[in-house]
């Protein structure tokens, strides 16, 4: 074991992650599964920064390893899932490493909390509301008693939950489900996080519910100063709330930039196929653009880029070799050969090229965030 | 809920009347003579005639019919016909229920105080050495014939351990050995299905948000997982222990315990109808009342279950 | 008994199986593929030759190649089931003392089981003789051949078994699907079924062999008449589940016939459910037979059974040297019933399709 070089080299990464503010720095994760008695490769070699007070969207059709990749952040990878290699700084340990159940106690909750998909089987039937967010308070914030109450009827109110003292003595089975979901918030809360994760947030809510839901996570983001992870596959969720966009395929993730960039300028074919997908995108009579196939099986290994299959766009090089990322802004990064300089010039398909013509349009721009924000 | 209450209640009665009365119509059907008691053949036929006249069994079925339920709601359980002829039922009963119920309650608390422990750390140690052992006991006591481990326990207790091979009255050791038999069943019931909804409900996504609080896998043990998993236990608890006042046939029977075990079977062979027809109301009556209790009990312990508000509300 | 814990809990065993029927239906999860290609180092990305960054063609149906595991449903329960060691091996030796049990009597050397053995010297009756190599078992109190009655009684004991898990099945198959699919029917079946399971089964049976008078007829009528409840209650609801699924109303949509459904869509999903009930009553069959006995409605003691056996051997269990016949058919009986607990459990298991993982 090289340990000073891995010390020199954790330094490094280290003093990087320092530099660009990064909250949490994952570097080449690697993440293995035991499944039917072979392996699955989960992860395949992620590296992303978190910036502080950022507010991340991690997208990704369904399997695409965006769940897998944010359990590692708490350490609640299913069991038979192993972190191969590769490492996961958050407030200067390798989270990669960390074996100390003690330790992970605090970071779950009280440094990382998290919000899950289903409100309606995510809190305990039997315990009322207040009991479920009272006891987060007792661990991260060593309240009890009327102290604990007080506090839990300001996160209710806070999340928008009216009467209070009435409701925390309520059962879940007594709430809807998007008011279930706001308890769920408060619960996250009350363990006063740094960072939020919010896996699919409002996947199993009705459409007229999910707005509001985002809206008060945007709202409580600002209050509290938190650093928000959202995944999902929804990319009009992603409009709504992220600064930045991580589009993960195949467990890697092959595309990052800002929202702006991700919307307006795509590079790797996949995202133009996922950003064609979207209904509003499509123009009157143009048939709905869907991606052919299903994503690469579990247990094959994967020569090149795992989209080359499915990719219309693909290149000989695709089938071979695995792109590395190249830089199109210092915030902007894709993995697709088709921004290496030898690459043809190929054309979007129509609906991106519609979008980049907006984009280059100032007031649409602005147009968009002002309904994003409007919601 | 209260409408909700009473019309189970109004069902139970109704399904305890059905039950009741086929029985009886199907008593009817066996042979007159047997209802006699011995000795019927050297009697002459005028004596049959009148003793089943007197029994007032030579009236339509019907009316024999009315005539039971008559007495029943006048709290007259009527008398024994052979098994002690002429006694009361009820003192009969008055006798034998309390050391049947003794026994099965002994057992039952040892039964919970054993079996609900051990299924929760089956299912906390999943795969380990304590939970293939449970698993093991489990299947024994399952899989065999009541009756074999009941002859084997009481084959080595006895000769091994010398403990007593008869009930006595006066000698509690005596009831060690019956207790942990008629227990026996129920601790592999108990620790099969606390494991089972154990599992169940560690595998639940507020599991998995309560492990994303930060809450320690003890504290999720004891006051999620557990107090969870105890619920759908809670719905048969109550039947399992009206159950014992019925009385365990084979250990009874095995160390001469003067309960109620062996007495349906004993007083069917006998055709002492009257008291088969009590013994079945009072069984069916028992398996009634297990079920609604074992719905309230549930209820008490769940807030989901509406039950609970209509009795708050009378 | 199959009253009280044993049975209630085998009832909750085969509901809790149905609710993972339930959930585990649609369990296919999928996640990223193999990643052992090295990532480039900036020299091999130069050498890359210029001629492979020229458009592939795309092949729409390369795309469309659905590139799962081959997973087929039987093959994995199989493969499940034999993962299962204690079953696997309680299967072999199961299914080799069944085949003894059946060819036994035609070996040669064999005594009949109901020959009372004379002493060829004095006459006399051979009672109590102990284990030796004349009489491997030893033999009875009145000079009967153990061994002969042990695998006479359990030839009569699975022929019980057997008899009453067909019957179950056969007669709790019809009546469930047609209680399940008849919508009709729905109420009346369920009305009765709350009546009649809260008559206390041993009751059922006692009245049943006590009006039929004790015969090998009467133990399997009086048997067949309380097991079939239970099942036509399993099937009913997973007909029920089945019947209000999509691929069930789409099949009906288009036209099939009833006798059709039942027989392609229905029969196939409940396959592991309605197995583990017929497997789990041949040894409640069994442990049944053994019940009856010990309360005087077996089988007639000259029929050789299990339960007349171990009836005969619990007489006779407190003087240590005659405890041989109690122990000799009591480790009979308890391994079959065990070994086809085991199996029925690990079939269960291995065809539930949550397990297949």
């Amino acid at each position: 074991m090289g340990q000073k070089t891995d010390a020199a080299k954790n330094d490094t990464i280290k003093n990087d992650a320092l530099q660009n503010d990064a909250v949490i720095s994952v570097r080449d994760l690697n993440v293995k599964f035991h499944l039917r008695g072979q392996r699955l490769h989960a992860l395949r070699g992620i590296s992303l920064d978190i910036h502080q007070g950022e507010s991340l969207a991690i997208v990704g059709e369904s399997g695409s390893g965006k769940s897998v990749f944010i359990k590692n952040f708490i350490g609640l990878l299913d069991k038979n899932g192993w972190i191969d290699s590769g490492e996961i700084w958050f407030a200067g340990q390798d989270l990669a490493k960390l074996k100390d159940e003690k330790v992970w106690r605090k970071i779950r909750g009280g440094k990382i909390a998290m919000v899950m998909q289903d409100p309606m089987t995510s809190l305990n039937p039997l315990k009322t509301i207040g009991w479920q967010i009272a006891e987060a308070l007792k661990l991260h914030q060593g309240l009890a008693g009327e102290a604990a109450k007080n506090k839990t009827a300001e996160l209710l109110s806070d999340v928008g939950i009216s009467l209070p003292e009435t409701r925390m003595k309520q059962y879940p089975h007594e709430f809807s489900g998007g008011m279930r979901q706001r308890v769920v918030i408060a619960i996250a809360l009350a363990c006063n996080p740094e960072i939020l994760i919010c896996d699919e947030p409002t996947t199993a809510l009705d459409v007229t519910i999910q707005a509001q839901i985002l809206q008060l996570l945007k709202d409580l983001k600002e209050k509290h100063h938190l650093t928000t992870i959202y995944i999902t596959h929804d990319l009009g969720v992603v409009a709504n709330v992220a600064d930045r966009i991580a589009v993960m395929y195949a467990g890697d993730v092959i595309e990052v930039g800002t929202c702006e960039e991700i919307f307006f300028q795509p590079k790797h074919p996949y995202t133009w196929s996922l950003l064609s997908s979207l209904p509003q995108l499509a123009a009157g009579e143009e048939e709905l653009y869907c991606i052919s196939g299903t994503p690469p099986n579990l247990f094959q290994t994967i020569q090149g880029d795992a989209f080359a299959p499915r990719n219309p766009w693909a290149l000989q090089v695709d089938f071979l070799y695995r792109p590395p990322y190249f830089e199109v802004s210092p915030t902007h990064k894709a993995k697709t050969w088709l921004l290496d300089p030898r690459a043809p010039k190929i054309e979007p398909p129509a609906a991106i090229r519609r979008m980049m013509e907006l984009g280059k349009q100032p007031q649409a721009r602005a147009g968009r965030k002002e309904s994003a924000d409007a919601k | 809920m209260l409408k909700y209450t009473i019309r189970r209640l109004l069902g139970a009665l109704l399904s305890l009347f059905i039950i009741v009365s086929v029985i009886f119509v199907l008593l009817r059907f066996m042979p007159m003579e047997g209802f006699l008691g011995a000795g019927y053949e050297k009697m002459s036929e005028d004596t049959v005639q009148s003793l089943l006249a007197e029994k007032g069994l030579l009236d339509p079925i019907p009316v024999q019919l009315f005539h039971f339920y008559k007495n029943l709601f006048q709290g007259d359980l009527g008398t024994s016909w052979v098994y002690r002829a002429g006694y009361p039922i009820s003192k009969i009963l008055a006798s034998k229920i309390p050391v049947s119920l003794r026994l099965g309650l002994l057992s039952q608390a040892l039964a919970i105080a054993v079996g609900i422990p051990l299924g929760a750390l089956m299912a906390h140690a999943r795969g380990k050495i304590w939970d293939k052992l449970g698993t093991g006991f489990i299947v024994l006591v399952e899989a065999l014939p009541a009756a074999i481990y009941h002859l084997f326990l009481q084959l080595y207790g006895t000769s091994l351990l010398s403990l007593p091979l008869v009930f006595s009255k006066s000698n509690p050791v005596s009831l060690l050995l019956p207790v942990i038999s008629v227990s026996l069943g129920s601790i592999a019931g108990y620790a099969l299905w606390m494991r089972r909804y154990m599992l169940d409900n560690m595998n639940m996504d507020y599991v998995k948000l309560a492990q994303a609080k930060g809450v320690s896998g003890r504290d999720i043990m004891m006051k999620h997982v557990f107090r969870n998993a105890f619920v759908p236990m809670a719905q048969f608890l109550p039947g399992s222990i009206l159950t014992t006042i019925i009385g365990s046939i084979y250990v009874e029977h095995l160390y001469s315990i003067p309960g109620t075990g062996g007495l349906l079977i004993d007083v069917i062979q006998r055709q002492d109808n009257a008291m088969v027809q009590v013994l079945v109301l009072l069984y069916s009556a028992i398996g009634i009342a297990g079920m609604f209790l074992g719905d309230f009990f549930m209820g008490l312990l769940d807030p989901r279950i509406q039950l609970v508000k209509g009795e708050n509300n009378r | 008994m199959r009253t009280g814990w044993k049975w209630n809990f085998l009832c909750r065993k085969i509901e809790a199986l149905e609710e993972n029927m339930k959930n585990g239906l649609e369990m296919e999860k999928n996640g990223g593929p193999q990643r052992d290609v090295p990532e480039l180092t900036r020299e091999q990305i130069e050498a890359i030759p210029q001629q492979l960054f020229t458009p592939a063609s795309f092949n729409e149906e390369e795309a469309e190649k659905i590139s799962y595991s081959n997973y087929s449903y039987w093959a994995s329960t199989l493969k499940n089931f034999w993962k299962n060691k204690a079953a696997a091996v309680l299967i072999v030796a199961l299914a080799l003392l069944i085949a003894f049990t059946v060819i036994q009597p035609y070996l040669p050397g064999q005594r009949p089981a109901t020959l009372i053995n004379n002493d060829p010297d004095t006459g006399m009756h051979l009672r109590n003789l102990p284990p030796d190599g004349e009489y491997w078992f030893g033999t009875n109190d009145i000079g009967q051949d153990l061994w002969a009655r042990i695998w006479a009684g359990t030839r009569t004991s699975l022929f019980i078994g057997v008899v009453v898990a067909l019957s179950d099945l056969i007669a709790g198959m019809i009546l469930g699907l047609v209680w399940g699919y008849v919508r009709k029917v729905d109420r009346l079946f369920t009305e009765a079924y709350n009546i009649i399971s809260n008559i206390p089964q041993t009751l059922i049976l006692i009245l049943v062999s006590y009006i039929l008078r004790p015969s090998l007829s009467t133990i399997i009528i009086s048997m067949c008449m309380v097991g079939w409840l239970a099942m036509a209650r399993f099937v009913r609801n997973q007909v029920i589940f089945v019947r209000d699924r999509d691929f069930n109303l789409a099949s009906r949509c288009l036209g099939t016939s009833t006798f059709k459904i039942i027989c392609r869509n229905l029969i196939p999903q409940m396959v592991s459910v309605v197995s583990l009930q017929t497997v789990l009553a041949i040894p409640g069959a069994m442990g049944d037979e053994v019940f009856l006995t010990y309360i005087g409605l077996g089988l007639p003691v000259a029929i050789p059974s299990l339960g007349n056996l171990v009836n005969d051997g619990r007489v006779l269990m407190m003087s240590p040297q005659l405890r041989y016949q109690l122990i000799f058919p009591a480790a009979v009986i308890g391994f079959i019933t065990i070994a086809f607990y085991v199996i029925g459990n690990a079939f269960a298991d291995a065809s539930d399709p949550k397990n297949h993982v």
